[in-house]
């Protein structure tokens, strides 16, 4: 393999690179894209920081709310037994005075209660 | 106490001819080492005061210019991708068409051989076989062991006596 490469230069350009090459330090030196886009970066960066703060915060928040809703949930479907939930649901509307009456009988009211109720009414 | 600018004319001074022959025989054409050349010692002129004479300044400023010729040669294998071209092609394309190339087709041969092999080991050709540098200081420029470099020489020395016997064949 030769050394020769066959490769050569314009005329005289050496003599002028050296005057090109060093007015560089007069140049006035060009931002670099990432330099230009920087500024730009950092206020996108700092609102995504604010963005993840606050949904952070207020996730937590909503997310407290939620765990308290259960846990209410969770209690009272622990402090009423099967059978009580299902006579809360299925109470049906008292609208005349023998159903209410009833329900007082079936609540336990005393027979003094009910008087009271008929006297008071009667009155 | 000299000035940074009377350093860095120094420096334009002492490595500026040889740099260039350097990235001509790395980039392949004289319209793209004369652009890289100029990108190389604005990176001198800017690194300048971060340089604490750690390394000697032959090495530093050897480092820089490797390093930007080595990150233009990936640049350009990028572009060509983007192209869907490949790199060697584009580059022998571009020798091919060199107003500034005016050797016997046996050296056109070898630059189109240099072309193809992978970017390390054309460094390490280059600086070995062309600017005659000696793998020690190949080694503190490229930060590559001395084994490694004698390695991949002949690796590349091969590789290139190969493509040029195969081209002659095909003629």
């Amino acid at each position: 393999m030769t050394k020769k490469t066959g490769i050569s230069v314009p005329e005289g350009y050496f003599a002028h690179l050296e005057t090109r090459l060093q007015s560089i330090p007069g140049r006035e030196v060009k931002p670099t894209v990432i330099q230009k886009v920087s500024p730009w970066l950092a206020y996108a960066a700092s609102l995504a920081v604010l963005a993840g703060l606050g949904n952070f915060i207020f996730g937590r928040a909503a997310a407290t709310e939620e765990e308290m809703g259960l846990d209410y949930i969770s209690y009272l479907s622990q402090s009423l037994d099967p059978d009580g939930q299902i006579e809360l649901m299925e109470t049906p509307a008292l609208t005349e005075e023998d159903d209410i009456r009833s329900y007082l009988i079936a609540s336990n009211i005393s027979v003094e209660h009910l008087n009271e109720l008929d006297y008071e009414e009667d009155y | 106490m000299e000035t940074l600018e009377q350093v860095f004319n120094d420096i334009v001074k002492k490595y500026s001819e040889r740099l260039y022959w350097h990235v001509r025989r790395m980039v392949g054409t004289h319209e793209d080492a004369d652009d890289l050349l100029q990108d190389i010692f604005l990176k001198i002129w800017t690194a300048l005061p971060s340089f604490r004479g750690e390394a000697q300044l032959y090495t530093w400023v050897w480092r820089i210019a490797t390093n930007e010729t080595l990150n233009w040669l990936r640049r350009e294998k990028v572009r060509a991708a983007l192209r869907f071209q490949r790199v060697d092609e584009e580059l022998e394309r571009r020798i091919m068409a060199d107003p500034y190339f005016n050797g016997t087709d046996a050296q056109r041969e070898l630059f189109k051989a240099l072309a193809r092999l992978p970017q390390k080991q054309r460094q390490v050709f280059v600086m070995r076989w062309w600017d005659e540098l000696t793998y020690e200081e190949i080694s503190a420029i490229t930060g590559t062991s001395v084994g490694a470099l004698k390695a991949s020489y002949h690796i590349a020395q091969e590789k290139l006596k190969l493509n040029l016997s195969q081209a002659e064949v095909s003629k």
